[in-house]
């Protein structure tokens, strides 16, 4: 079964997030990977029914999570239920465990992950070009990767979850900056997941590149 | 818990207003102070959609964006756990 994987790239927050998704998801997961221009509605209308599994980064809100330049790829009661029936999916977005996520579940998702609140962490905007070398980000999005990364495993939606929940109390356990302490919990505390938590995938191999992407160039945009 | 830390807690406890904005921007500015960043350029990110703060705000500039915005004011007391 496909993955479908869509990884926002334009801003600070997706550039660094995406990154991290290249880095460690990306080359374990078959080719079906929306990157930047392409995680647009119509791309991932033709993609995501055929997949098991949808990962998004992107922004978001109660009720809806978009993609490149924000533009909107799931909003509530304006996508069909066949793009999310049966699937696991996981949105690394803000807010949208309020509503997207229940609405997700309820047109027939196997299970949704997403945060009740914003999805905050801190990172370095000087590695921007590599943000998978960016050790300050990593404490706050190396958890949601080994949560990602469970699931692929073939473990259930509860399993990866909670290895995500764990990675987060962990880090935080050792971090000294308050501030960075402070958002590990905060993330911590707006996890949600809903739907069935014994859903799982079928597991992918496990195949980590040896050698990080080559940087990546495009400009992003500044607030 | 630093003293500094606590003090921004405190500050980020009260309503939105105009002097409780500068109050916790005045609190951040002595907790950068007394924590200077040993990373490069820290930048605090979001994934928010229609915000009225910026998806990132570098760490140094954390306490112009608490006195300036309320939204902002709000999403920093809940990130510290005072609201």
């Amino acid at each position: 079964m496909p993955t479908t994987i869509l990884m926002s790239d334009f801003d600070l927050p997706t550039r660094s997030c995406s990154g991290f998704m290249l880095r460690y998801i990306c080359p374990r997961v078959e080719p079906v990977q929306l990157f930047g221009m392409l995680v647009r509605r119509l791309p991932f209308q033709l993609t995501a029914p055929q997949s098991d599994i949808i990962i998004g980064v992107g922004h978001g809100e109660k009720d809806a999570f978009t993609g490149q330049s924000e533009a909107i790829i799931l909003e509530v009661g304006k996508y069909s239920p066949r793009e999310v029936k049966g699937k696991i999916i996981k949105l690394i977005s803000c807010q949208c465990g309020v509503e997207l996520c229940p609405d997700l579940v309820a047109n027939g998702a196997a299970c949704a992950m997403g945060y009740a609140d914003d999805f905050v962490w801190i990172c370095d905007a000087d590695l921007a070009s590599t943000p998978w070398s960016d050790k300050l980000a990593a404490t706050s999005l190396m958890p949601v990767v080994d949560g990602l990364n469970a699931l692929l495993d073939g473990k259930t939606a509860q399993e990866a979850f909670d290895i995500e929940l764990e990675g987060y109390s962990r880090n935080a356990g050792v971090e000294e900056d308050e501030l960075v302490k402070a958002c590990l919990e905060f993330n911590h505390d707006n996890a949600v997941l809903l739907g069935n938590a014994g859903a799982r995938v079928s597991p992918r191999p496990r195949i980590t590149f040896p050698i990080p992407p080559p940087p990546i160039i495009a400009p992003i945009f500044q607030d | 818990m630093t003293k500094e830390f606590e003090e921004l807690k405190e500050a980020l406890r009260r309503a939105p207003t105009p002097s409780a904005r500068k109050a916790a921007a005045e609190a951040m500015k002595r907790y950068l102070a007394a924590h200077p960043a040993k990373k490069s350029k820290p930048t605090l990110v979001s994934l928010g959609y229609k915000k009225t703060y910026p998806h990132a705000v570098p760490v140094d500039r954390i306490p112009d964006e608490l006195e300036r915005n309320s939204e902002f004011f709000d999403l920093m007391g809940r990130i510290v756990k005072e609201k």
